[in-house]
């Protein structure tokens, strides 16, 4: 029997995403359950959502939506893509931060930047901040850097909102060393070992053309990382006694 | 085009940089003086060198400055840098270390060195302290090329100078290659990524400066005879 782990990012307060997705989840038997944070933003219930992880007792990383409501709106320095998209997330922020309870405010507070089990590694952006995007088309020298630096085999992300699994293989660099004193440059080679990233994506605002949110399992045992797996039910759409005055910033309302 | 003089780690020794400032006249061709960091330090004469910094003699080579990784302590403690609290300093230091900073910048010079810059580009150089990541980053020839080939693209430039490790070296990026596999819900691709042609020099510190010519890409590693005295050996500020 194999031991498998699911790992779950970008909730963004979106209740009925997250109970879909923990229920198929739960129905394949999987009760090893990491989440790369960002709880809250965007979505209308985010204190729902919070409850609904501590409730289950999910080990969680703090997201930068996370941080922006306990540190105060522009702690995250995560850049928005267009104007548009940007006056959105003021609103939600603004949204959310008069609603999230203040005991919620400290479980958020209390978050761990990071997670680790053994040679795996759970961050919400890098290992250098909650903020910075692993894109899939980043430097693949710069994704082995951030992954390798941080000690980890694997390393488990989320913020993009675009769920994929990078493998870094068979990296090399040669190198000419000069110094003051030795006017013989020496050369030397160093050989790059083989690190995966993987991006879990989004339960509750996927951006990856199209609303069905999306996590990962993984293969403890085999350290094989299975296909990203895509939830096959889309989130319900939200109660309307909860539209009444939520800004329209979250997909499904 | 002209060459470009790269000094760090002056530390407050006016005496040091006018031996530079000497250094370079005799030598013709240098246009540029870059001064990465870490002028100030606990010495007697720091003051004067931070004035001589602001308002240069005749027949001075002008110096752009940046800031260290100590001008960056010194505004930390000033409160300049929010809620850090030059805690590297105090452990590297001690109590009468950072006192002996304090003492030794004159308040009127805060604003200055609060509005020097953490780095520049120069054509498709990166001039810094540490490095694109941090300016307490202490880059070297023996640190990690992967660490390296980072930094430098992290600034997207082909050289990346660095003062913070005192060190002076050039590491050129010669060749070498990555394969990357991604694979998402539309489609998998393999892609192998060359190692680009890029450098990371070390400029040295105090009295080991560089030359660098643009147009050549030559680096001459240079050194004048310190005539400084113990006042700058303190402990925690040793490089």
């Amino acid at each position: 029997m194999t031991m498998s782990h699911a790992v779950i990012s970008c909730l963004h307060a979106n209740l009925a995403a997250c109970e879909a997705v923990l229920a198929d989840i739960d129905q394949q038997g999987i009760d090893t359950i990491t989440c790369l944070g960002d709880l809250v933003g965007y979505g209308p219930q985010p204190n729902e959502v919070i409850e609904l992880v501590r409730e289950r007792s999910i080990p969680t990383c703090q997201g930068c939506w996370d941080e922006d409501i306990i540190d105060g709106l522009n702690a995250c320095e995560c850049s928005y893509p267009s104007q548009l998209a940007e006056r959105r997330g003021h609103r939600a922020h603004h949204w959310a931060a008069e609603r999230i309870t203040e005991d919620n405010k400290v479980f958020l507070a209390s978050l761990p930047m990071t997670l680790r089990r053994d040679r795996l590694l759970f961050v919400h952006g890098s290992p250098n901040s909650q903020h910075e995007y692993l894109l899939p088309d980043m430097s693949a020298f710069a994704a082995l850097e951030r992954v390798e630096t941080a000690g980890a085999e694997t390393l488990f992300c989320g913020h993009t909102h675009q769920p994929y699994v990078r493998e870094l293989s068979e990296g090399s660099i040669r190198v000419s060393v000069q110094t003051n004193g030795n006017h013989n440059d020496s050369e030397q080679a160093m050989t790059l070992p083989m690190r995966r990233i993987i991006n879990a994506g989004s339960v509750g605002e996927p951006r990856h053309g199209s609303t069905k949110a999306t996590y990962v399992v993984h293969d403890d045992d085999s350290g094989a990382v299975s296909v990203v797996k895509w939830s096959t039910t889309s989130p319900k759409p939200v109660k309307p006694s909860l539209r009444r005055d939520y800004p329209r910033c979250s997909p499904g309302v | 085009m002209e060459r470009w003089a790269l000094v760090s780690g002056l530390r407050g020794d006016l005496d040091l940089y006018e031996q530079i400032q000497s250094d370079l006249q005799k030598r013709r061709g240098t246009a540029h003086l870059f001064i990465l960091g870490d002028m100030i330090g606990p010495h007697p004469k720091c003051d004067a060198l931070l004035k001589r910094l602001c308002q240069p003699k005749r027949g001075d080579l002008h110096p752009h400055c940046i800031y260290g990784w100590l001008e960056e302590q010194l505004l930390s403690l000033y409160g300049y840098r929010g809620e850090a609290k030059a805690d590297e300093l105090q452990l590297q230091s001690d109590d009468s270390g950072v006192q002996q900073l304090r003492q030794a910048v004159d308040t009127e010079h805060l604003n200055w060195l609060a509005s020097l810059q953490f780095g520049l580009i120069e054509l498709d150089c990166g001039l810094i302290h540490g490095s694109s990541a941090d300016v307490g980053d202490e880059l070297q020839e023996t640190t990690s090329p992967l660490i390296l080939l980072d930094r430098l693209t992290r600034l997207d430039v082909n050289r990346l100078f660095t003062a913070r490790s005192g060190r002076q070296f050039r590491l050129q990026l010669t060749g070498g290659q990555i394969r990357s596999r991604v694979k998402d819900h539309a489609s998998e691709q393999l892609h192998e990524q060359p190692v680009p042609k890029r450098s990371v020099i070390g400029v040295g510190s105090g009295a080991n400066y560089t030359l660098y010519d643009p147009a050549s890409d030559h680096i001459e590693f240079l050194s004048v005879a310190s005539r400084s005295g113990p006042s700058n050996r303190i402990k925690g500020f040793q490089r």
